[in-house]
């Protein structure tokens, strides 16, 4: 017999305000079906109406989680339809600024991950712990926690401040330690490893089918990472290298994050030390696009959650249109396909491990 | 350390239980039950706010500060606001299994601390066999849950039902075996004599596999992490306790604890000498133990996530009743050899 049962839009569990209407037969998984939208504010249409700079904003609020990324894809695109270059330097403090946001942005999702699986809120409160030391470095930076407005056209708006690079040296030692004891203290637990290995298990061929990207993808054993397919500014140089598990379980997704965090950390510090004496100030951009060398333009850019894919037609004064691809959309595509035939109680750990935040969803 | 003035007042208590008229027994015994109800809320009252207070150090905060010296008086004010909300029954439950069940149970619990001998000296609630009442006992009450989880009409209840009925069947046969061990070595299924058997050698150092075993299973009976499966509240919002309204959320909350009060009285009894101690009386020794086990149950909490339904089974039937089963061995033997 099939029961319906709602995990409804408010939920302890979901991260942001998304419906899942679950058939279970006793305890297993029949279908479950998604229904988004309930942070659909517009966004694409609303920023047809605004010039350029008053769109960054708006762009940083899809992913709160990693303004950065996308404040960082969007300048990209502005930058691609303007047809100018990034200067060396802020390349350099581009990489610094995206991978620190990165190791924040998987600091949050272990944290949240793991309050999914009942761990009553302790890692969730040590990791927003360390999360905040990283979210202070960025602030020194930018001025904000979370919305930081602070990339330009060519480059940013300020200089990285005085005292950061040993700050941020500093910081990282420290996450390196974090990052050590989080998974001494998971993969020795019986409990997380009964619960992830062997849940939500997605082969290579449907992980390419359903078209999801990032951790997801790579957890899977496809080698795809936007860094290194498509590089851009100085992921070449710095020594990139994606890193991929294959497994395609809930355990190996949260690996490739570990790791993930642990290729930032090098890849910080190498960016450090290699970042080259000049100029990271870009041009303001309430300028209407003077030079506007291309029309259309997209951009593809590796974000925490997966890639991100900016499609925009661009006016001199007021896009026309962008597009975006946000990479939560297509991972949670995938739920059904990850969740028919496991146990209700497994739903709740390939959410986790799927990464979502449902404004990116909506849009 | 209790005062002459007490020990009197007990004194006459246990007079008048053991007099021959009926209604001076019924009058004793309600006079002792009030005492027990009182004992057993102010423990409900400072674990509850201990465990806040712990679990909030462990994860590098505060815990409730505001109201009263170190937030001792948070419980009373939760108590207030949860009191002065309205009750209402949802229009698809059951009424009357609703409103009975929740104070049903809670009266249970109270009886069944009254079963065991809080104080020792003056012979209250002293009677043959007493253990494996209280245990029979203990298994109501995920009966209880199932009531309330298919009364309330709601699809979370009843999966919170299942679940609960499904645990029993892991963690129930484990903690009965391990009760024949401590029977076997005592004699006797009585507490005073249990008690009294482990002043030579505690159980604990007599049995230990025993002990981890009854932990463990009685961590799956208080529905403690890593067992908390019934309200499992990051996945079933609150299972059973979904459309139960405040006044009754406020006893759900206090047979939580209470409970935790039964588990761990009857642990520190049955391994870890009960009331024996020196100089203290009895039942400050038992709160004395009893803490201990309260504090080595809040570091599990803090640090241990929820465990899957079928994976419980596994560990009930593959782990803890295989070591109960080779428990009960070693004890006959030693038993043998002593």
């Amino acid at each position: 017999m099939v029961t319906r049962i709602n995990i409804g839009p408010v939920h302890p569990s979901t991260h942001g305000v998304l419906r899942l209407v679950v058939d279970l037969d006793g305890d297993t998984i029949v279908n479950v079906e998604p229904h988004i939208g309930l942070t659909h504010r517009g966004v694409e249409k609303l920023m047809e109406n605004r010039m350029y700079m008053q769109n960054l904003p708006y762009m940083e609020k899809e992913d709160y989680v990693a303004s950065t990324a996308y404040g960082d894809a969007y300048i990209s695109a502005v930058e691609s339809a303007m047809g100018i270059e990034v200067k060396e330097r802020a390349q350099y403090v581009r990489v610094v600024l995206l991978e620190l946001q990165r190791i924040a942005s998987h600091l949050l999702w272990l944290g949240t991950m793991l309050n999914d699986l009942g761990q009553f809120f302790t890692l969730f409160m040590w990791t927003f712990k360390d999360r905040d030391i990283i979210l202070r470095l960025l602030e020194e930076q930018a001025g904000g926690r979370m919305f930081y407005v602070n990339m330009r056209p060519g480059g940013l708006i300020k200089e990285l401040p005085p005292g950061f690079e040993e700050e941020t040296l500093q910081v990282m030692n420290y996450m390196e330690k974090r990052v050590a004891f989080y998974e001494n203290y998971l993969e020795k637990n019986e409990v997380f490893i009964e619960r992830t290995k062997g849940v939500g298990v997605m082969s290579a061929q449907q992980a390419i089918e359903y078209g999801v990207t990032g951790p997801v993808l790579r957890g899977s054993g496809v080698d795809y990472d936007v860094r290194s397919n498509k590089p851009y500014y100085v992921y070449k140089e710095l020594g990139f290298r994606p890193q991929v598990l294959s497994g395609g379980d809930c355990f190996a997704r949260y690996k490739v994050r570990m790791l993930e965090m642990k290729e930032s950390i090098r890849l910080v510090r190498t960016a450090l030390k290699k970042m080259p004496e000049g100029d990271a100030i870009g041009m303001p951009i309430k300028l209407i696009l003077p030079a506007a060398k291309n029309r259309i333009v997209s951009v593809s850019r590796e974000t925490p959650r997966g890639e991100l894919f900016i499609y925009m037609v661009a006016d001199p004064q007021k896009p026309y249109r962008i597009s975006l691809r946000t990479p939560s959309f297509i991972n949670l595509s995938a739920l059904n396909a990850l969740a028919k035939g496991s146990r209700l109680a497994d739903l709740f750990a390939i959410l986790g491990s799927l990464d979502l935040v449902i404004p990116d969803v909506d849009r | 350390m209790l005062t002459a003035e007490l020990l009197f007042l007990l004194g006459w208590l246990a007079s008048l239980i053991d007099s021959s008229s009926l209604t001076y027994q019924f009058l004793g015994f309600l006079i002792y039950a009030i005492i027990v109800a009182i004992l057993v809320s102010l423990f409900v009252y400072v674990v509850s706010w201990f465990e806040r207070k712990f679990i909030a150090k462990v994860q590098g905060r505060h815990g409730p500060t505001f109201v009263g010296k170190y937030g001792i008086l948070q419980n009373l004010a939760d108590l207030v606001k949860l009191m002065a909300k309205s009750h209402f029954i949802p229009k698809s439950a059951d009424k009357i299994l609703f409103t009975v069940a929740l104070p049903a149970i809670l009266g249970l619990s109270i009886f069944m601390i009254m079963l065991i001998p809080l104080f020792p000296s003056t012979g209250i609630g002293e009677f043959a066999n007493n253990l494996l009442l209280i245990f029979a006992l203990f298994a109501f009450m995920p009966l209880f849950v199932f009531l309330i989880g298919v009364a309330s009409g709601n699809k979370f209840g009843e999966i919170s039902a299942q679940r609960s009925v499904i645990m029993i069947l892991s963690y129930e046969i484990p903690i009965f075996l391990v009760i024949a061990g401590v029977g076997l070595l005592a004699h006797s299924f009585t507490i005073t004599n249990i008690v009294n058997g482990q002043s030579k050698w505690y159980y604990i150092v007599l049995m230990p596999i025993g002990f981890v075993v009854m932990f463990i299973a009685m961590l799956a009976e208080l529905e403690r992490p890593p067992f908390d499966l019934r309200e499992a509240d990051s996945e079933l919002i609150s299972g059973w306790l979904t459309d139960v309204s405040a006044p009754y959320y406020s006893l759900a909350l206090f047979l939580d604890y209470a409970r935790l009060f039964l588990g761990t009285a009857l642990i520190s009894i049955l391994f870890l000498g009960g009331w024996s101690g020196p100089w203290l009386s009895g039942i400050v020794w038992l709160l004395i133990k009893m803490m201990v086990l309260v504090i080595f149950i809040m570091i599990i909490r803090a640090t241990t996530m929820r465990m899957r339904i079928d994976r419980l089974l596994n560990l009930g039937w593959f782990v803890l009743m295989p070591l109960a089963i080779l428990n009960l061995i070693v004890t006959y033997i030693i038993y043998e050899m002593i």
